[in-house]
């Protein structure tokens, strides 16, 4: 054994690093979830921490962090009801266009807002809704009508999310469509039109089947994340002003644990949403093995 | 032939739709140049959306005789080149070395890497890990905990089992040892791969504002993202005029009586710019990036 180890030792010398860097940022905090159960404060030893059982938990007894968790919940259902199905209406839509230039430059555009950062998405919105002189409200004002706060109001808040999170995300989603698309056979589309089908029909006898393997993967893949609401996208639109529906697990974590210092609570609160999200993973996992027969690892 | 009147028509509503999320995607960047390029004053009243009414570079000059926005830059630069080429390094390294179907430990080595995909010990433990090993407040959080990848390396690991297994073989005969066979074999048969996964990584440390926002106190280490996220809540200009030495231009300034948002959108647009520049000469790399990603490890 050790003979065939040293035959591997440059192999292994390649995988060092990784294993090394995986036990330091992935493991050791693993570890780190005993502060969840314990009266722990920065600067001191974790492991020298006297126990505290489940005092870090007595959150749930507070009405604030279900309120947390609704939004968490409202939000990312809502995230996923409009963005999964508009990049599969768009990669349909653009699979129509038969100019090819004119087929290229769209999705080079809507490619772009994905490599922006969500502060860019937050400055774009700031400037279009800001009540000194911005684009919306200045119509809105030539319109006759009074100038809404868009930025600092409860209602006002998920629906900047989810359209920002359309117009960041939706065009790039569709390029594992547009894949998909592309290895369909032409021949089914001349068989199809010598039947007679128009393109609407084409659409849903081929394209629509063609896909139905990528949209039930997609499908499924995007079902673990329901839990996590990318603090990116909310943490740098939220205000005070708006806080009331703003404020998901992410950041409820991230107030009271590196903002306030709540080290033990904030840990516990991670590690309810580390559970859920394996639970999450691990049974779509064996729900992806029942229905496709494989399952994502 | 009513039938191909119905396409037409749909084909003219698609290609309005298409034209319309066009503009939406092109038209904020316009905007907001048109903003930064326009004396802030004269913007506040409302009115700019194509291009500048009453021009001017002042709101450029007062971004970039800031100390904190150049140094900034300079971090961004670093840990973009740092980040991605020592990230495509140590990833490769690691996903060559397991690619060894006989390696001894093999599969634990595996499991113990997709473990990390599953589970994590959240933000805080991370926090703490990132505090008790001297990171924090140092250049190299934003470079070192995330060097290695295991999605990058999954991905890598399926292109390298895709390579024809005699080219290792005849090299091997040659004498050749598996870290010549790396960088002489590997490297150049993976550049397209390399190069797409280059540049999500590259993308995703030049978008990065959290680790600069959370992770280090000192105003010298922000990156450039960061400092668009303290701005983005300023309420007044102090942040971006306190550390500028450009005297003329704040002479200057005083006169051309600038606003907060203008200068906002210099900021914001000066950020953008280089992801503009050179996005058009990327295009080939990232459609065929994802698709390598989306094959199944």
């Amino acid at each position: 054994m050790i003979a065939k180890m040293y035959k591997y030792r440059w192999q292994y010398l390649m995988i060092l690093p990784a294993v090394v860097l995986l036990f330091l940022f992935n493991y050791i905090p693993m570890l780190g979830i005993q502060i969840a159960f314990k009266n722990f404060s920065i600067g001191t030893s974790m492991w020298d921490s006297s126990w505290a059982g489940f005092d870090n938990f007595s959150f749930v007894h507070e009405p604030q962090f279900w309120t947390v968790v609704q939004n968490t919940l409202y939000i990312s259902v809502l995230k996923f009801v409009f963005g999964f199905p508009m990049p599969i209406l768009l990669a349909l839509m653009i699979n129509e266009i038969t100019h090819p230039f004119f087929k290229k430059f769209v999705q080079s555009v809507s490619y772009l807002p994905h490599f922006f950062s969500w502060i860019v998405v937050a400055y774009i919105l700031q400037s279009f809704l800001t009540l000194d002189g911005g684009l919306v409200n200045d119509l809105i004002g030539r319109a006759g009508g009074e100038p809404i706060f868009f930025l600092g109001t409860n209602e006002w808040f998920r629906p900047m999310i989810v359209s920002s999170g359309l117009w960041k995300e939706v065009g790039w989603n569709t390029i594992l469509y547009l894949a998909a698309i592309s290895t369909i056979d032409p021949q089914l589309y001349e068989a199809a039109k010598v039947e007679g089908a128009g393109k609407f029909a084409q659409m849903r006898h081929i394209t629509i089947p063609g896909i139905l393997p990528t949209i039930s993967i997609v499908l499924i893949l995007s079902i673990p994340s329901l839990i996590t609401v990318g603090m990116d996208q909310i943490y740098p639109m939220m205000n005070s002003a708006n806080q009331e529906v703003a404020d998901v697990l992410d950041t409820y974590v991230l107030r009271n644990g590196l903002q306030q210092g709540y080290f033990g609570m904030a840990t516990a609160v991670g590690l309810v949403s580390s559970i859920i999200s394996l639970l999450l993973v691990v049974s779509t996992n064996t729900f992806s093995k029942k229905i496709n027969g494989e399952g994502l690892w | 032939m009513r039938a191909t009147m119905l396409e037409r028509i749909g084909q003219w509503i698609i290609v309005i739709l298409l034209v319309v999320m066009c503009v939406s995607i092109i038209y904020p960047f316009v905007y907001m140049l048109a903003i930064s390029l326009n004396t802030g004053a004269d913007a506040a009243k409302g009115g700019v959306y194509l291009w500048p009414r009453s021009f001017t570079w002042i709101n450029y000059e007062i971004v970039l005789g800031n100390q904190v926005i150049r140094h900034a830059y300079l971090i961004t630069i670093a840990r973009t080149i740092i980040g991605t080429i020592g990230g495509l390094a140590i990833t490769l390294a690691a996903a060559y070395g397991l690619s060894y179907k006989r390696l001894p430990f093999r599969n634990g080595i595996l499991t113990y890497i997709l473990l990390t995909m599953l589970f994590s010990g959240g933000l805080i433990p991370f926090y703490i890990q990132l505090f008790k090993l001297g990171l924090t407040n140092t250049f190299w959080v934003y470079v070192i905990p995330g060097l290695f990848s295991a999605w990058n390396m999954f991905v890598m690991q399926k292109f390298i089992q895709g390579i024809p297994e005699a080219l290792f073989e005849s090299a091997e005969l040659d004498g050749a040892g598996p870290v010549r066979i790396l960088i002489q074999i590997i490297v150049p048969l993976s550049k397209p791969m390399l190069a797409a996964l280059g540049l999500f990584t590259a993308v995703g440390h030049w978008n990065d504002w959290f680790s600069g926002a959370f992770y280090v106190t000192s105003q010298n280490l922000i990156p450039v993202q960061t400092f668009l996220q303290q701005l983005l809540t300023a309420q007044d200009l102090s942040a971006i005029m306190s550390s500028n030495q450009n005297q003329e231009v704040l002479a200057r300034s005083s006169m051309d009586n600038i606003t907060l948002m203008s200068v906002k959108m210099a900021t914001v647009m000066i950020s953008a710019l280089p992801i503009l520049a050179i996005y058009p000469f990327l295009q080939k790399y990232f459609a065929k990036g994802v698709l390598i990603g989306s094959v199944k490890g």
